[in-house]
């Protein structure tokens, strides 16, 4: 055909223009949504290691063995306003192991020694019992094995330390393979608790 | 001081309570007990006080404002309850006497108990003991010159008994310790040391939660995660195990009682019931 | 100052098995179960749990601009350049990247997915990174055709670096398996629409070469993945053809591209002799079937009008 435009051509641009409108359109308004986040995170309802009135039980390692990750981009997070500063602190501490000579267990619950203890505030020289103390976890060493999440729930502690997503590390997999492995159900996509 | 040579031992005997909406029941919490020179039973929670006779049945209950946390019987018979901010005083039979804010001192009160001619109110917000005088009359408090700004409580009460002499016996559990102070306010002494195996020493981050004194000196207190209750004798000695199987594993902060008999009192908080402990051989105890 | 905002926790403590607090009351002065800043003294000040966003932008768009810069290279090489070793070279560099690099995780087919979800379930964002993923290859197709799976889909790439041997696969047959595609489009787009406690991601479930690019995975799956790859050396690119949901987009987007691949790069001599060249049963009557070819480039070779200034190809003319 000799025309200008052939039909064939006219037909290509309607159709590359819708198809371009359609795309844009679609993106458009997933864009408005955007700016929310969601990503993985933990229910510490349901989350074996930190749900209330499940006493006895064996710590959950899910988190830390289940993430497509080497190490886990699960955390154990300390809420510091909550945590109640003991002398003697039941997820840092074994509290059933022997006492040493200095009057603290000898055993310490976390296996990859991630938790820092130090003293803070105004410090007694003369009784290290009067002091208060911060509980630090190393995000560096810690692997959300959960270990201390179960001790210090309550009664035991204060239920200050929880599992938690970090989601700076985590690759937010569509099918995240510890929200599958889950028994409790605890993972949902949700939008994340930020500071 | 107590005969050491004797064997204390404790079996578990009837329990009072539960958890339940019948009369003799507790529906969401039961918090508080004591026990008046006539062997009755007085328990609080929910916002009632209810009261059971030796054999464990009820006998009165009457309402309060506000949930009580603690209660207290003094030798006028007169019912004290510990509140949220402030304390109601009732008659034997209920009718209401008084009620304390101590203008606002006061903030969450869970442990009462009198001097000859005072009376003690331990509070959980300011974390020390405040002493009135009968009238309602502010003297001073106890336990605010410690380092810790108060008692460590990461259980959250503060619970005293006061001796026969005026001195105030206060669980320190944040320092696994019972110390001892002057109405005054002066720091006697104390015992306990943290120990998560020796049954003497207190385990945990905060025990014991739970202290009262019996007729004769002797410490008893309960302790929580792993609860049980034991027996100390006044130079910090421990007697016995009262139990440490009897109790839902999840309960904290068992108020004790102790009756002229020798018989131990234990709030289940969780369970809602109160567990009644006889001494074994009772009669040689006491 | 106290600080604000506990919890009644003595409600909590004597009630511990219960979720729902019976009495909600409202204290204003709280019962300090955790110390405060003034009990534990000299100016200390509760340090802040640290709450880390999602992971840092930085990859993310470093993944979008190197998939439009691959798009960008490979439309390139296949529509003006035209030259096939080049275009292997950006498969090999994409497999290594977007494959072992990125562990194959965000991709365009599995957006689909994420896509849908975003537009049907008003509690889920389609991040900003994932909605350029998904729209990037088929806004370019619009203009360029497949050039996404000439060798920018790791997918792609790797079943493309694996077509050593290829066979015929008959016309009728080729044609009806090519409409599993769209099946599997259907049930991606079902299981995404599904509400959330049933939904499942099944592009990402049953993705045969994930598995293969992590070194890990269900086992049934790392052998269904060895198996496509090495009936891809004689079948060409089995799930591309046949199985790619996104694939099925491509090739509605690619039908009307504004600048579409000929054989030839010049005039149509209808000699014939591509007729054979295409490994994936994209040419049609001595012309390359734009919506499904994969610009690989192999029938460059077989034109004689590409190889028309060669030394070779004149001297065995003559």
């Amino acid at each position: 055909m000799s025309e200008k435009y052939t039909r064939r051509e006219v037909l290509g641009h309607v159709a590359r223009g819708t198809a371009l409108a359609g795309l844009a359109g679609t993106a458009a308004i997933l864009w408005t949504k955007a700016n929310k986040t969601y990503a993985w995170t933990i229910d510490p309802n349901r989350c074996l290691d930190s749900k209330l009135g499940v006493v006895n039980v064996e710590y959950c390692e899910l988190c830390a063995t289940e993430c497509v990750l080497t190490l886990s981009a699960v955390r154990a997070v300390n809420e510091f306003s909550r945590c109640g500063r003991c002398y003697v602190c039941p997820a840092y501490y074994k509290i059933t192991s022997a006492v040493g000579p200095d009057g603290l267990p000898t055993e310490k619950v976390c296996p990859r020694d991630a938790i820092k203890r130090e003293a803070i505030g105004w410090i007694d020289p003369d009784d290290p019992a009067n002091n208060f103390y911060e509980y630090i976890i190393d995000e560096e060493k810690c692997n959300g094995c959960g270990r201390c999440v179960l001790e210090c729930k309550e009664p035991a502690g204060l239920g200050s330390i929880k599992l938690e997503v970090r989601h700076n590390v985590c690759l937010d997999c569509n099918r995240c393979s510890i929200a599958i492995a889950c028994p409790e159900d605890a993972y949902e996509r949700d939008e994340p608790s930020a500071t | 001081m107590a005969d050491e040579t004797t064997v204390m031992e404790f079996e578990a005997g009837r329990s009072i309570g539960g958890k339940g909406s019948a009369d003799h029941q507790f529906a969401e919490a039961l918090r508080g007990i004591a026990v008046s020179p006539d062997g009755r039973i007085w328990a609080v929670g929910d916002s009632e006080v209810k009261v059971f006779n030796k054999e464990g049945e009820l006998q009165d209950r009457w309402k309060t404002a506000l949930p009580g946390y603690s209660v207290a019987v003094d030798d006028h018979g007169r019912v004290w309850v510990g509140e949220w901010e402030q304390v109601e005083i009732f008659g034997p039979e209920g009718d209401p006497v008084d009620t304390w804010t101590g203008a606002g001192r006061l903030g969450l009160v869970t442990a009462i108990d009198f001097g000859a001619e005072d009376v003690f109110l331990a509070d959980a917000s300011a974390r020390w003991i405040h002493r009135y005088d009968r009238e309602g009359k502010f003297l001073n408090d106890i336990g605010d010159r410690h380092r810790k700004g108060g008692f460590h409580i990461p259980n959250g009460v503060v619970d005293f008994a006061v001796d026969d002499k005026g001195i105030v016996h206060v669980a320190n559990p944040g320092m696994h310790r019972v110390e001892r102070y002057t109405a005054d306010g002066e720091l006697l002494g104390h015992f306990g040391r943290f120990d998560g195996q020796d049954p003497a020493g207190f385990p945990g981050c905060c025990n014991p939660t739970n202290v009262t004194l019996d007729a004769s000196g002797r410490v008893i207190v309960s302790e929580k995660a792993g609860p049980r209750a034991k027996v100390y004798d006044p130079e910090g000695r421990l007697l016995t195990v009262v139990s440490d199987d009897s109790f839902d594993p999840a309960a904290k902060n068992m108020d004790i009682a102790v009756d002229a008999g020798g018989r131990i009192y234990v709030v289940d908080t969780v369970r809602l019931e109160i567990l009644v402990f006889v001494p074994k051989d009772e009669g040689a105890s006491g | 100052m106290r600080t604000l905002a506990r919890l009644a926790l003595l409600l909590v403590l004597a009630l511990s098995a219960a979720p729902a607090l019976a009495q909600q009351i409202d204290y204003e002065r709280q019962v300090d179960v955790a110390p405060n800043e003034e009990a534990v003294g000299e100016g200390y000040v509760t340090p802040e749990v640290q709450r880390p966003r999602p992971r840092a932008a930085m990859w993310r768009t470093v993944d979008v601009v190197l998939l439009a810069l691959a798009m960008g290279v490979a439309a390139w090489l296949a529509l003006w350049r035209r030259k096939r070793a080049w275009l292997v070279v950006v498969s090999i560099a994409c497999v290594g990247y977007f494959g072992f690099f990125r562990e194959g995780c965000v991709c365009p087919i599995g957006s689909i997915q994420n896509v849908t979800v975003g537009l049907t379930d008003p509690n889920y964002a389609v991040p900003y990174y994932v909605i350029a993923i998904f729209v990037l290859p088929l806004a370019v197709a619009l203009f360029f055709g497949r050039v996404f799976c000439a060798g920018v889909c790791p997918l792609g790439a790797i079943q493309e670096l694996m077509t050593l041997k290829p066979i015929e696969v008959p016309r009728r047959l080729d044609k009806a398996l090519g409409w599993l595609k769209w099946v599997y489009l259907g049930l991606a787009i079902y299981y995404a629409v599904l509400p959330a406690v049933d939904r499942d991601f099944v592009i990402c479930r049953f993705d045969p070469f994930v598995g293969l690019f992590r070194f890990t995975g269900a086992a049934w799956l790392l052998i269904v993945g060895g198996l496509f790859l090495v009936a891809g050396i004689f079948i060409g690119r089995p799930y591309c053809r046949w199985l790619c949901p996104y694939g099925a987009l491509l090739s509605v987007f690619s039908r009307y591209a504004w600048k579409s691949y000929s054989i030839t790069p010049d005039r149509e001599l209808d000699c014939g002799l591509c007729n054979d060249a295409c490994p994936y049963g994209a040419i049609e009557e001595r012309r390359a079937v734009r919506t499904d070819c994969f610009a690989c480039g192999r029938c460059y070779r077989s034109c004689p009008v590409d190889h028309a200034g060669d030394e070779t190809d004149r001297r065995s003319a003559a």
